[in-house]
């Protein structure tokens, strides 16, 4: 494992900048548990103070020190991301591998679950489902809701592998050996779709935070939590850009663009280097 | 004790529903043979004449379309006594697989894992069978690799880095690291050059020697059979028409079709060209009446497109499905 971490920061590019960059985008959502300032707090330094020495990313309209605001926000932003990545991973696995191993009819019933919900239009189900729960709606309810709506895609891309695992040899030896269905998916042909896996799950984290972002600037979430969208809402709010504030803005934009781009990049290296084969090619060992 | 294994009357077809009629395969019909303990038992035929069909069905690795339509398979495995392997509850045929029967699968060098490690494809498919805490299982498997000239280091490996030969030792040791009673050999040396499948064919006669076991072995290669096995049956368009011991076979076969198969095989010295049979062999789909031998066959007679011949005993071991070969004519 770690030999293959230290042979992918050597010999592709791709991964070190994207590790570097994730590393960094970590270490100022980490700060955020040392912060001077509690995050909900405003007012609690003065208002609109460009950045400087003190204050490092300047201050906002509501007396927020926009570099402890940001640390917090993209703590909560990226654990969305990694919560909805992990709960849609588990059911697009649940459902893709035993469609494509079972067939028949539990594929075909599982598949047009798996196909509603990929032309249902996922935006207006989430502002709806604002609009029903307003109240209630807190950060778990939306990373659940999104995990429920973000399998579909990955779901039919697993199943598609899964059907030509089923016809392999080595499918039929285990079945032959005695293993049950769910040892077969488990044993046999998750770790031949885990490269896919680990792919997607740097896709699905870009697209649901991109989502929480989308939903977080229009307001159709619980804007209390700070979040990389909620600054921007309350920003705007504060009619930010017109008033010259622009600190306030371009300082979420641009680390949610860096954690864009790292994830990216992990999953463009990912995708090359779970391979063992493609790796040994890249580093020149056939 | 009896036969380890006997087959009575087995038919497999394949069957399929196509706007409401049914299309049958006939893939296996009508197939009887005994297996005896510590015996090799060789099958050959060419491409689709059943013989894939037939050892699946043997050993109910079987999904539909392709059905059991009728007969027995019958194991006796040490002091059971006879049971039909498709009578066996789901539970009785998992404690029966990997212990007693064992398979080496067609095309085996896809039968690895290719993203697991040796290792894991022995922990995954043998570990359940052996009944041994992890650490005697893997200095058993280990040891096991000794006896197949394996170093212990391939059980680190992955499947790519070895070469075929390799591959194929580590998939026969798969299959035989419980030490099964009877072993299914589906063209175990059909993917290797010459050389490699010498070695491995030895390692499998030594391996059947050492453990007593019973081998059913599969492949269309003539001369592999002349090597290896004890007893050879003939099989042609789904059915047997032939079985005798190896040698009486090699030196008088009795049916036109073993005749061909055997006379296709090169001699050294030998340099007369070999002559093809004329035709193809028939759509199992509408076999033709009577021996479906009988259209490309050179001896046929008129009751050969009429009546199916029957299995005859006509020297002692040596069972034919022919009509000529029943009145005297030899091919």
């Amino acid at each position: 494992m770690w030999k293959i971490l230290r042979d992918l920061l050597r010999y592709n590019w791709e991964f070190t900048a994207g590790v570097i960059l994730l590393a960094g985008v970590t270490i100022v959502a980490l700060l955020s548990f040392v912060s001077p300032y509690p995050p909900l707090d405003v007012y609690v330094v003065a208002p609109d103070l460009p950045p400087s020495m003190e204050h490092w990313l300047g201050t906002t309209s509501r007396g927020q020190d926009v570099f402890w605001q940001l640390s917090v926000a993209i703590r909560n932003t990226l654990a969305f991301g990694i919560v909805v990545a992990l709960i849609s991973r588990v059911i697009a696995l649940a459902v893709g591998l035993f469609a494509g191993y079972a067939g028949g009819p539990v594929d075909r019933l599982l598949m047009s679950v798996n196909d509603t919900f990929i032309v249902v239009p996922i935006f207006p189900i989430l502002v709806l489902f604002y609009f029903v729960m307003r109240d209630q709606m807190s950060w778990g309810l939306l990373a659940l809701v999104a995990a429920c709506l973000g399998w579909a895609y990955d779901a039919r891309l697993i199943r598609s592998i899964a059907l030509s695992l089923k016809t392999r040899e080595f499918t039929a030896q285990s079945a032959f050996s005695g293993m049950n269905a769910g040892e077969i998916v488990t044993r046999e042909h998750l770790p031949y779709v885990m490269p896919v896996v680990f792919t997607t799950t740097m896709n699905n984290m870009n697209w649901s935070i991109g989502l929480e972002v989308t939903l977080s600037v229009l307001g159709f979430t619980d804007v209390n939590t700070p979040t990389i969208g909620g600054m921007i809402y309350w920003a705007n709010q504060h009619a930010a850009l017109v008033s010259g504030i622009w600190w306030w803005i371009a300082a979420p934009v641009a680390l949610v663009i860096a954690v864009f781009v790292a994830l990216f990049l992990l999953a463009v290296s990912m995708n090359e280097y779970i391979d063992p084969r493609s790796r040994l090619a890249r580093m020149g060992g056939g | 004790m009896g036969p380890i294994l006997a087959v009575e009357g087995l038919k497999a077809y394949y069957q399929m529903r196509y706007f409401g009629t049914l299309r049958e395969v006939r893939a296996v019909d009508d197939i009887t043979l005994e297996i005896q303990r510590d015996e090799i038992y060789g099958l050959a035929g060419e491409s689709s004449s059943g013989k894939s069909t037939l050892i699946k069905t043997i050993a109910r690795a079987i999904r539909p379309p392709l059905n059991v339509v009728d007969g027995a398979v019958r194991f006796d495995f040490a002091g059971q006594g006879p049971r039909d392997i498709y009578t066996l509850s789901a539970p009785e045929l998992a404690a029966t697989r990997w212990r007693h029967l064992s398979y080496i699968m067609q095309g085996s060098m896809n039968v690895l894992n290719p993203v697991r490690r040796i290792r894991h494809s022995f922990v995954d498919f043998a570990f359940r069978h052996m009944s041994l805490p992890m650490p005697a299982f893997l200095r058993r498997v280990e040891e096991h690799l000794g006896h197949l000239s394996l170093r212990p280091d391939v059980l680190e490996s992955f499947p790519h880095e070895l070469s075929g030969g390799m591959r194929q030792r580590v998939t026969i040791a798969l299959a035989t690291v419980c030490r099964p009673d009877f072993i299914i050999a589906d063209e175990p040396t059909t993917a290797l050059d010459v050389v490699v499948q010498k070695g491995v064919l030895e390692m499998i006669r030594r391996l059947q020697r050492e453990m007593g076991s019973s081998v059913l072995f599969v492949t269309h290669d003539m001369a592999v059979h002349a090597n290896l096995t004890d007893r050879l049956g003939i099989m042609y368009a789904g059915r047997l028409v032939e079985e005798a011991p190896t040698r009486a076979l090699f030196r008088q076969p009795l049916h036109p079709y073993t005749a061909h198969l055997i006379r296709s095989l090169p001699r050294i010295g030998d340099d007369t060209p070999r002559h093809g049979l004329e035709g193809r062999p028939p759509n199992l789909a509408s076999p033709p009446p009577g021996c479906r031998f009988h259209p490309r066959c050179p001896l046929a007679m008129e009751v050969c497109q009429q009546t199916t011949p029957v299995m005859q005993e006509l020297a002692p071991g040596h069972r034919v499905a022919c009509h000529a070969a029943a009145q005297g004519i030899l091919p």
